[in-house]
């Protein structure tokens, strides 16, 4: 049978896949669905109106949108890195944890995405910004070349899933001269794409908040964190629904991976926080609108501190074997690092950098609904997205959509 | 239009081309004021036109830093990255149904829309008619043909425009002079306005006290 044929079969055979399950499988779908419709009757309301109907305003040009979106490129990124600990200390499923992480990395991708089409101004003029039917400002927007990287990184990943599933569907082992240069390939790509992001940041002469060399470095162990955190959740459920074999000190490992980014980001903190209090700037102002406060400007702080406690928590946790290896507080640790990274990497890094502005003054930002609204949908349909992709990925595992031929029987 | 006045730039949304900012020094009875009025600098090496995406911003040949509103996306990564604080984002829709505004409008400029950036253009119609005008009579320009909006309303004749390059310009002049500095040097953007230092007499006052020296 030609490849077409058995890749046409697979995309019918895959609807049917997602199109069948329990009722709780079709709860969760419909509430993602609703999830999603609301944002969207949420952005259509942003786009009769434009922007005035989100939190941002001048002084705060960029908010939960902007945040949102470098929070899922390091989940993104992260998720594939994965492979290199599971290859080097020889995981056992070694192939499902790549195409999982690569699934992963799919779903947020296309979330970011989404993110910054619902923060344009223009949205109606994305083809200037598409690769190739547009014309970019390369190689000297930081911006422009973080739309390159993560299309390139969502086809790239998105070929090899589907070759991955393709080929499992039709019997056969993935070609592993085909395979592994693409997996090799997309570890480098996951390190461009969240360090393009860092950079899109940090070069920015006029805010010093972002303008600190450690920006990259710090984005990538705080990724090693969330990423990985979805990961150690999703193959205890695998582990469940599957009979795949996944090893419970694969998980551990993993874990105590997260402990040791955990710390480097911790300790990262620590020397950007020395740095700025110990020179006493202006410029020390951001970090102290996050932390403290400035005057009765508070918004930031119990995000800030919330953010902080559970990231050291979540470090004890993962550190000391006993809680790192019960499933109860290994959970527990997952849900604080996701949620510390996401406020960290999210309003924790984008607010203060614009906050005071440059001419002093303080805008206290916060989301608007819509923008709430809109993120929960855009998360609906990473959720969603990432639900059907894994629902076929386990049938085609577990042996239950296969291609079925004369000749194979 | 509804977009300048207290309220509004209470809100943040202030929309001037020009602002001026206020620096006081000196407390009580004895306070004392200096004006700087601030609006796009033409930085010759801009940060704002390295970062948009789209090259909705790009440099022109007379040195002017343009904005290209019917290319503009509407990231404002550009208002994030200048230093001056000096673009301006248009984040709603203005009414446009009242015949008798629209009648006000200047048919010159183009009219703002919802979604993009924009700021001080340094009356690029106003150089272009001009420039036209010269190649059509064949007369060549010379220094004060071109007088920027900001420079015919200001009662003091506190702002000139001109040709840098000609270094037999007013402008030039000025910028040659001793009283000559720029804002935020230090960032090596290159900033195409220059400012004059205020010059007083107060002989009570010592001197260091003023700011923007
Ligand atoms: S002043 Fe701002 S907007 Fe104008 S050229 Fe310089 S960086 Fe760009």
């Amino acid at each position: 049978m030609s490849i077409v044929n058995a890749f046409t079969q697979f995309t019918t055979g895959s609807v049917r896949v997602v199109t069948r399950g329990s009722v709780g499988y079709f709860a969760w779908v419909a509430a993602l669905l609703a999830l999603i419709v609301t944002g969207l009757v949420a952005y259509m309301g942003q786009f009769n109106e434009g922007l005035i109907v989100t939190g941002m305003r001048d002084p705060v040009s960029w908010g939960f949108y902007i945040g949102n979106f470098t929070f899922l490129v390091g989940v993104a990124a992260a998720a594939v890195i994965l492979v290199i600990p599971a290859y080097i200390y020889k995981w056992k499923p070694i192939k499902e944890i790549a195409l999982f992480g690569e699934l992963l990395a799919i779903s947020a991708i296309a979330m970011c995405m989404l993110f910054v089409l619902c923060d344009m101004g223009r949205p109606d003029r994305l083809l200037h910004i598409m690769p190739l039917v547009g014309n970019m400002n390369l190689p000297r927007s930081m911006l422009a070349w973080d739309v390159v990287v993560l299309n390139g990184y969502f086809y790239l990943n998105l070929f090899v899933v589907t070759y991955m599933l393709v080929s499992y569907y039709r019997g056969r082992e993935p070609n592993k001269y085909i395979f592994t240069p693409l997996v090799l390939l997309s570890i480098p790509a996951a390190v461009g794409i969240h360090t393009v992001t860092a950079f899109v940041y940090n070069g920015l002469a006029g805010r010093p908040y972002w303008n600190a060399s450690i920006l990259a470095p710090r984005f990538l162990v705080s990724a090693f964190c969330s990423g990985p955190a979805v990961m150690i959740v999703l193959l205890q459920v695998l582990r469940r629904v599957t009979d795949l074999e996944i090893k419970r000190e694969a998980i551990w490992k993993i874990a105590e991976l997260m402990a040791y980014a955990m710390f480097i980001n911790l300790f990262f903190l620590v020397a950007e926080v020395f740095k700025e209090v110990y020179s006493d700037t202006h410029h020390l102002k951001h970090l102290e609108y996050l932390y403290l406060g400035l005057g009765d400007k508070t918004a930031l702080v119990p995000w800030a501190w919330t953010s902080l406690i559970f990231s050291v928590v979540a470090f004890v946790l993962f550190l000391v074997p006993k809680t790192r290896q019960n499933v109860v507080t290994l959970n527990i640790g997952c849900a604080m690092i996701f949620i510390g990274v996401f406020i960290e990497k999210g309003i924790g890094l984008v607010v203060p950098g614009y906050t005071p502005s440059v001419l002093g003054e303080i805008y206290e930002y916060s989301p608007s609904t819509t923008e709430i609204l809109v993120s929960a949908g855009i998360f609906g349909v990473g959720a969603l997205l990432f639900t059907l992709t894994s629902r076929v990925a386990i049938a085609v595992l577990r042996g239950d959509f296969r291609l079925r031929t004369a000749n194979q029987g | 239009m509804p977009c300048v006045g207290k309220d509004e730039v209470r809100r943040h949304r202030e929309m001037t081309w020009m602002r001026v900012d206020r620096y006081f020094t000196g407390e009580g009875d004895d306070t004392q004021a200096v004006h700087q009025p601030m609006m796009c600098q033409h930085c010759a090496n801009a940060p704002c036109e390295t970062v948009c995406p789209v090259l909705a911003t790009v440099h022109s040949t007379d040195g002017l830093n343009q904005q290209i509103y019917n290319r503009c996306v509407g990231t404002r990564y550009c208002a994030n990255n200048c230093p001056y604080k000096t673009r301006r984002f248009n984040w709603f829709d203005y009414p446009r149904a009242d015949e008798l505004q629209n009648l006000a409008l200047n048919p010159d400029v183009t009219v703002r829309s919802r979604g993009v950036m924009e700021k001080c253009s340094m009356c690029v119609q106003r150089i272009q008619e001009a420039k036209a005008e010269a190649a059509r009579t064949g007369v060549p320009l010379v220094d004060g043909d071109i007088r920027t909006a900001c420079q015919q309303s200001c009662p003091a004749d506190a702002i000139t425009f001109g040709d840098l390059h000609d270094t037999e310009s007013a402008a030039a002049g000025l910028a040659r002079g001793p009283r000559a500095y720029s804002i935020l040097t230090e960032l090596n953007v290159d900033p195409g306005v220059t400012y004059l230092a205020d010059v007083r007499n107060r002989p009570q006052h010592a001197s260091g006290e003023r700011h923007g020296q």
